[in-house]
């Protein structure tokens, strides 16, 4: 590609998520997870290490914040100073946000992270050179540099434990940065499948790894453009819109309206794939 | 799926060595470094196997004692991954981090590979053949009464050949320890229900108070109670469901309560009687026996015994009085003391009192093979085995799936009694404390290596036989599936009557095919109708289910007053039982080491969880190393400051601070098991783990707490992350 065609051209080449005139064709993946379902069990996340290949650090590599945790339980308590947290803890499943306007895809100086056509935010580990560009611009702290090459570090995945490894998924080297696919080697071979049988991906075919151990099921993933997915429908209840011009629905009417999907950092237009149910609590007792 | 042409005996063959036809073909990664095997192509591939396509087996996991069907993904001939089995009536498809992290039990670099005999320190590897013979030498000339079997809770038809075996050597003795099973709370069941474990229905209860039973985390069956938990929360017609929690250290499940309420360590019958008598007061009926009991227990008193608000008693007698049904749950939190029984009875007259029984307590399915049914591990039977040892009456001693020298309070002396015991064997996947002991060591396939079958003792919708098979080849060859040993064991006994069983998985398909009427399979021809049962990794029992027999009553039941202040020893002990770590038998598994835990993101280590106003009365800070110091010993520990407990308690978890176990687990953290006093209920003689009281002092040294939480250590800084919103201010009813 010369300079003068990416310049004449660029917004053919650079367009920026999500946009009316060029809307997603066949698959937008999106997940909704519901925060009042949501027990803060940690399925998720070790489901997450046996699909991803994630390495486990050891707890020095922890300290330093090297651990590699994809899809982390954060936990949070009242700032209100009462003696007890008597409403018990919020517990948010933190992973990458796929945002259609990602903050981390501007900044890598070598395109190893850029949007695919079914709203994915991809990252090329090939591409990558470990600039950590990206992280330092991720609002959700959710990318993970490989510090060290774990396959040939002690105790990470010795003897045996290496024929556990996914052979769907690459394990990574060192100086490449990672982050949550929301699986898409689950998602790839769903729509090959179904490319074979001349269809698209049914609602429910595939189901990230989070999603498919959540005891609670309060994962919901899916298709955005197909109007009846689950996602969608959920998306659609909560009135949040992907490509939300300025502000939610919710978040127009004074006091907020009755309503409980958000998406984190809505504020810096992000466009988040991820929507957020708020956590209830009863107010009877 | 199968052309009729297809031979059957293959294809018994493939499903029923589950994977092992793949296995064979597929790489085993060093034999092929090593030059010893060569990577080949399939000249002819077995039909289902396609070279980067997974094939799914179904088995049962073995990580805990809820045993939820399982899928295995497999690849090659390896197995990659575990998912819940979707047709499970325990877990619907679902599966929790410790049962996932399955796989890495298997995979275990450390896992004993070899039959090792006792030689000085060392263990010294021994031909199968010969430790059997050794076994069948020691045991002569040795009376029945003499030998006994320790395990954890155990079901199927290694049950079977297990009790089999100890009647054949004449031998009454076996003990059945689980350090932390829920033992009082089933005799309290039993009393109030006529039944161990009922069926509780979360999902039509439109409240649920629980005293301290962590069914999102620990407690019996959490997989499936967490999705139970997932129907309650969800408003149909029922309403979105109120969950209420009571007890003096925060579990998982108090995290997710609308309303934790924090209660003096021992007091909660108390506040249950208390809770009773608010409902009579409010015009709900009382029986006369409970009256009688309920009537001393005013708001006033019981919110100065308990430490709970008087007007939050009321408030809760109100909302139970006005959404019925609810269910009232005891857990080991409430059970935990030297009146634990009577917490539990208290508690069960709640559920009594507002007619949950046969609502949302109901009858569990009928286990139609009480041979196979589950024989539940309790923490009195170590103590009798103990006294035994003690008394030198044990002379041959076998020992599976429990450690005892790791979980049994010091004051047992356990492992210094286990030392009089001439001749001990250990079948074991690890060399744990326990069978580091052993004077023979025999190594076990794991379980994603075995046969077996089991009942689980929280039966779900209904009761079932869940079959464990292969998912793939055996990853060391000179391991043994326990099954095959037990057999082995039993032909040098009974040979006659168990010489036409060649291994352990032809008399499993026999046992169970001979069954096969009464197990759904009646006009099958026993092929199909094994193919099938291997297939769907579960057997459906038809069974009626019981009725509940409610006849107790509430009259002599006497609850002792809180606890005095005690001088030299402040603070209650509350040893957790966290999700991943419970009884510290998974401690090697990194995965759960890595995995933070859920309350403080503490990860790979112990830590004393101290309320921050009793921190700041001993002036003590974030991770301090603090001494905690019992009547049985002393542990030291990072100091973590939790808000979500008792001012007069501290918490640490249980699970950590092995000495052996391997590279995961040895030297991480320290043994609270170590500090226990021996102290029991008084009725049931069960270890009251709660009753402990410690004090604390600082050691000077101070560390950084490795965890997951920020700087700020969990709180949102002002920033909308994690959001929540009140009943009053949500509209759920259309919610999709």
């Amino acid at each position: 590609m010369s300079v003068s065609n990416m310049l004449e051209n660029w917004s053919k080449f650079r367009h920026m998520h999500p946009v009316d005139d060029k809307p997603h064709e066949e698959y937008k993946w999106a997940m909704a997870i519901d925060l009042d379902a949501c027990s803060g069990c940690n399925a998720c996340s070790v489901a997450c290490y046996a699909e991803n290949n994630l390495p486990v650090v050891g707890k020095q590599k922890f300290d330093a914040g090297q651990q590699m945790h994809w899809m982390r339980i954060e936990r949070y308590w009242d700032d209100d100073g009462r003696e007890f947290p008597d409403q018990g803890a919020q517990f948010m499943p933190m992973l990458c946000q796929q945002c259609e306007a990602a903050p981390c895809e501007t900044v890598c100086p070598v395109g190893a992270t850029n949007h695919t056509a079914d709203g994915l935010n991809s990252q090329v580990y090939n591409r990558c050179i470990g600039s950590r560009y990206c992280s330092a611009n991720c609002p959700f702290k959710v990318r993970y540099f490989n510090w060290y090459d774990y396959p040939t570090t002690d105790n990470v995945w010795p003897a045996e434990m290496t024929q556990q490894l996914n052979p769907d998924v690459t394990v990574r080297g060192k100086g490449v940065m990672e982050k949550c696919t929301f699986c898409v080697q689950r998602l790839e071979r769903a729509k090959n499948n179904a490319r074979t049988e001349g269809r698209l991906v049914h609602d429910g075919e595939v189901q990230t790894a989070c999603q498919q151990a959540c005891p609670t099921s309060a994962i919901t993933f899916g298709n955005l453009v197909e109007p009846e997915s689950k996602v969608a429908k959920k998306w659609a209840h909560q009135q949040v819109e992907l490509a939300a011009k300025d502000v939610q629905a919710k978040d127009e009417q004074e006091g907020g309206s009755d309503l409980r999907g958000y998406r984190i950092f809505e504020e810096l237009r992000a466009y988040p794939s991820v929507m957020y149910l708020e956590r209830v609590r009863e107010s009877a007792i | 799926m199968i052309e009729n042409s297809f031979n059957r005996r293959d294809f018994l063959k493939v499903l029923g060595w589950g994977g092992t036809a793949v296995a064979l073909s597929g790489c085993g990664n060093t034999s092929i470094q090593d030059g010893v095997e060569t990577v080949v192509s399939y000249v002819e591939p077995p039909e289902y196997a396609i070279p980067g396509i997974s094939v799914y087996f179904n088995s049962t996991c073995a990580q805990c004692d809820a045993g939820c069907n399982i899928t295995g993904r497999l690849r090659e001939g390896r197995v990659l991954k575990l998912e819940g089995n979707p047709n499970s009536v325990i877990n619907h498809g679902k599966l929790c981090g410790l049962g996932q992290a399955g796989v890495q039990a298997h995979y275990n670099p450390d896992r004993v590979r070899e039959p090792l005999l006792r030689n000085g320190d060392k263990g010294e590897v021994i031909a199968w053949d010969k430790a059997l013979g050794l076994i069948n030498e020691k045991l002569s000339g040795v009376k029945g009464d003499e030998i006994a079997f320790l395990t954890g809770g155990l079901s199927g038809h290694v049950k079977v050949l297990l009790n089999n075996y100890l009647e054949a050597l004449g031998s009454k003795n076996h003990y059945a320890y689980e350090a932390v099973s829920p033992s009082v709370v089933r005799a309290a069941n039993k009393k109030a229900y006529g039944v161990e474990m009922p069926r509780l229905r979360l999902d039509k209860a439109k409240v649920v108070v629980s005293f301290g039973a962590d069914f999102l985390g620990a407690w019996v069956s959490p997989v499936n109670f967490s999705q139970q938990y997932a129907k309650f929360r969800k408003a149909d017609e029922n309403g979105r469901g109120v969950l209420v929690q009571i007890e003096s250290k925060m579990t998982l499940t108090g995290a997710n309560a609308d309303r934790w309420i924090v209660i003096r360590p021992g007091t909660e019958g108390i506040l249950a009687l208390g809770i009773v008598n608010a409902l009579g007061a409010s015009g709900v009926s009382l029986p006369a026996d409970v009256a009688a009991v309920s009537k001393a227990y005013s708001s006033e008193r019981v919110s100065k015994d308990t430490g709970v608000p008087a007007e939050q008693i009321e408030k809760l007698a109100a909302l139970l009085k006005e959404r019925s049904p609810s269910l009232v749950i005891t857990g080991s939190a409430a059970e935990g003391y030297a009146h634990g029984s009577q917490n539990a009875a208290a508690i069960a007259l709640l559920n009594r009192v507002l007619g949950n029984i046969g609502k949302t307590i109901e009858a569990p399915a009928n286990v139609p093979f009480p041979q196979v049914a589950v024989t539940t591990g309790n923490r009195s039977s170590v103590q009798a085995l103990n006294d035994s040892l003690a008394n030198g009456k044990i002379k041959v001693l076998f020992s599976y799936g429990t450690n005892p020298v790791f979980t049994a309070p010091t004051a047992l002396k356990f492992k210094e009694n286990l030392g009089k015991v001439p001749f001990k064997i250990a079948f074991a996947h690890y060399l744990d404390e326990t069978s580091r002991e052993a004077d023979l060591v025999l190594p076990l396939d794991s379980a994603l290596e075995d046969w077996g079958t089991s009942v689980p003792e929280y039966l779900g919708e209904a009761s079932q036989l869940s079959i464990q098979q292969p998912l793939m080849e055996k990853l060391h060859p000179n391991t043994k599936g326990l099954g095959d040993i037990l057999l082995a064991l039993l032909k040098q006994r009974r040979e006659k009557e168990y010489k036409d069983y060649e291994d352990f998985y032809s008399y499993l398909r026999s046992a169970v095919v001979k069954n096969k009427s009464a197990l759904g399979g009646s006009g099958e021809d026993d092929d199909t109708f094994w193919t099938n049962t291997l297939s769907n990794g579960i057997v459906p029992f038809s069974a009626s289910s019981n009725n509940l027999s409610a006849k107790s009553s509430a009259a002599g039941l006497v609850l002792p007053p809180p606890a005095d202040e005690n001088s030299g020893y402040p603070l209650h002990l509350i040893p957790s039982v966290t999700a991943s770590l419970r009884d510290g038998r998974h401690a090697n598994q990194p995965w759960l080491q890595e995995s933070p835990d859920p309350l403080t993101t503490i990860v790979w280590d112990s830590w004393v969880e101290l309320h921050p106003k009793t921190a700041a009365k001993l002036g003590i800070v974030e991770g301090d190393i603090v001494e905690v110091t019992s009547r049985s010993g002393s542990v030291k520990a990072q100091a973590y400051l939790f808000p979500g407990i008792h001012p007069d308690a501290v918490s640490i978890p249980l699970g950590n601070g092995h000495v052996a176990l391997g590279r995961w687990a040895k030297d991480v953290g320290v043994n609270a098991f170590g500090i226990l006093d021996q102290v029991v209920d008084k009725e049931t003689g069960e270890l009251a783990l709660n009753e402990t009281r410690v004090k604390i002092s600082k050691t000077g040294k101070r560390v950084f707490i490795v965890k997951d939480e920020g700087a700020v250590g969990g709180s949102q800084a002002g920033v909308k992350i994690a959001v929540r919103v009140s009943t009053d201010d949500v509209e759920l009813s259309g919610e999709v």
